[in-house]
């Protein structure tokens, strides 16, 4: 066996490298290697079909108050697979307001200018705490409710279900709310997809331990962003003029010609509905100490859909608090839409052939509007033990459409034993194509 | 064979191994995946508008592409010239 073996495995990507989040995604369902020239159970596991998303952006979006409108009850729930409030006490289903149509937050964009903030995305006052009591409204009693985690609690006193409705300085009330629209046996069954596609090679204990039916419902916060935008790019590009070979047999070499232009590039453009994470943890993608890259790709979720906030939504999930402010979240921003910009003005590059390598770029925001909202996420999770606190992989289920991505731990060993025994093969081959030839 | 074409051929062992494992890294982790908002996003352009001005012949390079191409890396972020007015160049 020649040198196929690799001495210890390669290091694991870093963040801003090659097989990172900052790397443009690759298309969905590509591999990176062509699947026919992989063996066949790898090659089986690899084309087995993926959860398959639907579409719900033709859904019509239900809201509903604090107390039932017909009976003035607060047992309220949202109804499981639909976006209606249902009162469990008297039966009564209703409907509310769309954000979108509310507040006009999908007009207009192009008109943006300076900085429009809703009043839910507000800054975070610096002494805010996240534990909040209220007078229960139905006897009086003190109320606490955590907004690290909950909106609605119960009255231990009068059984009231009350929830944390009124924005309030810490951030944890948004301006609107996408109810889920995946039920939990569903996101289960996705989770259930997913993993059985990356059995082979995953970790024996994850698998040992795997139970989808473990996954819980999250209300993530994210910003919501429109943007008014110009952007300039300027650098060079190259058209090929000849091609040509010189020299003979095995010396022979490829060269080329090729006129050198000076490129400049002007894009205006808006963006709608841009979402990016408030919450500090989510916001670090730095996939060499966290997953959350995984909950970043399920996205975008259809936020036109959204409705206005109403803590009734929230009923039997956990959620995450905000503690972002706009400011925070502008250079996040910026460098997406620098990223957007320098996609916009691909296609008016094409015809230098030889590539084009961008220099300078600049960025004039014109407008924002930031809305914060709550975005549901079905998590499922799995501790794996190692230095530094181990990892946390996620696999998440968009609660709206039904994305599936996930991280599934690797057995090292099983991994490396089969791309030794693919490397030796090839190398086999190799050794015996250069023993024949020469 | 010549020894140059004799060592790549060697090298394909040890290279399908490595690109195999990290392509199947890839694949149970994804650690290369996210967001893809470039794509994803609802973005309505007006036309691109610029400039092209011929600076330079090269002749007889063996590269096939220009050097430092970025054109398809919109995350890989180059220098930041201030400024909000547009402005070509």
């Amino acid at each position: 066996m020649s040198n196929a073996n690799p001495p210890s495995p390669p290091p694991v990507p870093n963040y801003t490298g090659p097989g990172s989040p900052r790397d443009v995604p690759p298309a969905p369902g590509s591999l990176g290697v062509d699947p026919a020239t992989l063996p066949k159970p790898i090659r089986d596991e690899v084309q087995a079909p993926d959860p398959v998303a639907i579409d719900t952006s033709a859904a019509e979006l239900k809201d509903g108050l604090n107390r039932c409108p017909k009976c003035g009850s607060t047992e309220i729930r949202q109804k499981p697979g639909s976006d209606e409030l249902i009162c469990l006490y008297c039966r009564h289903e209703w409907q509310g307001m769309r954000v979108e149509e509310e507040f006009g937050l999908g007009a207009g964009i192009d008109q943006l200018e300076g900085t429009v903030i809703a009043s839910g995305a507000r800054d975070i006052a610096a002494d805010a705490a996240s534990m909040m009591t209220f007078k229960c409204t139905g006897c009086g009693a003190e109320v606490t409710v955590n907004t690290e985690n909950a909106m609605t609690a119960r009255c231990h006193w009068c059984r009231h279900v009350f929830g944390v409705n009124e924005q309030v300085a810490n951030g944890a009330v948004p301006d609107a709310v996408l109810p889920f629209h995946i039920k939990k046996d569903d996101a289960v069954a996705r989770i259930r997809q997913f993993v059985d596609k990356r059995r082979l090679f995953a970790l024996k204990a994850f698998k040992e331990q795997f139970t989808p039916e473990n996954v819980s419902p999250v209300y993530l916060p994210y910003m919501i962003v429109d943007g008014n935008v110009s952007a300039d790019v300027a650098g060079h590009g190259e058209i090929k003029t000849r091609e040509y070979t010189s020299g003979s047999g095995n010396d022979k070499k490829t060269y080329y010609d090729a006129d050198v232009y000076q490129v400049a590039r002007h894009v205006d453009f808006t963006v709608d509905d841009l979402p990016l994470e408030s919450s500090r943890a989510r916001g670090n993608l730095d996939t060499r100490t966290n997953t959350n890259n995984i909950i970043n790709t399920i996205l975008p979720f259809d936020t036109k859909n959204a409705v206005k906030w109403n803590a009734s939504y929230l009923s039997g999930c956990s959620s995450e608090k905000r503690d972002s402010n706009v400011e925070e979240l502008r250079p996040r921003l910026e460098d997406e839409l620098l990223s957007i910009a320098r996609c916009q003005v691909e296609a008016s590059v094409e015809k230098y052939d030889r590539g084009v390598r961008w220099q300078q770029e600049r960025l004039g925001v014109h407008g924002t509007r930031w809305v914060s909202m709550y975005l549901p996420v079905c998590l499922y999770s799995y501790h794996q033990p190692g230095p530094n606190g181990g990892m946390l992989h996620y696999i998440a289920v968009n609660g709206r459409t039904g994305e599936t991505m996930g991280s599934v731990p690797v057995q090292q060993w099983k991994l490396l034993m089969a791309a030794i025994t693919v490397g030796t093969f090839v190398e086999t081959i190799a050794l015996w194509i250069v023993g024949h030839t020469s | 064979m010549s020894d140059d074409g004799g060592l790549w051929l060697l090298l394909s062992g040890p290279a399908s191994a490595t690109g195999l494992y990290w392509a199947l890294y890839r694949y149970y982790r994804n650690t290369d995946k996210s967001h893809a908002f470039e794509r994803e996003t609802a973005v309505v352009a007006k036309p691109v508008t610029g400039t092209d001005q011929k600076v330079d012949e090269i002749k007889g390079t063996r590269k096939s592409r220009i050097d430092g191409d970025n054109v398809s890396e919109y995350r890989q972020r180059v220098e930041r010239i201030p400024g909000d007015s547009p402005e070509s160049g």
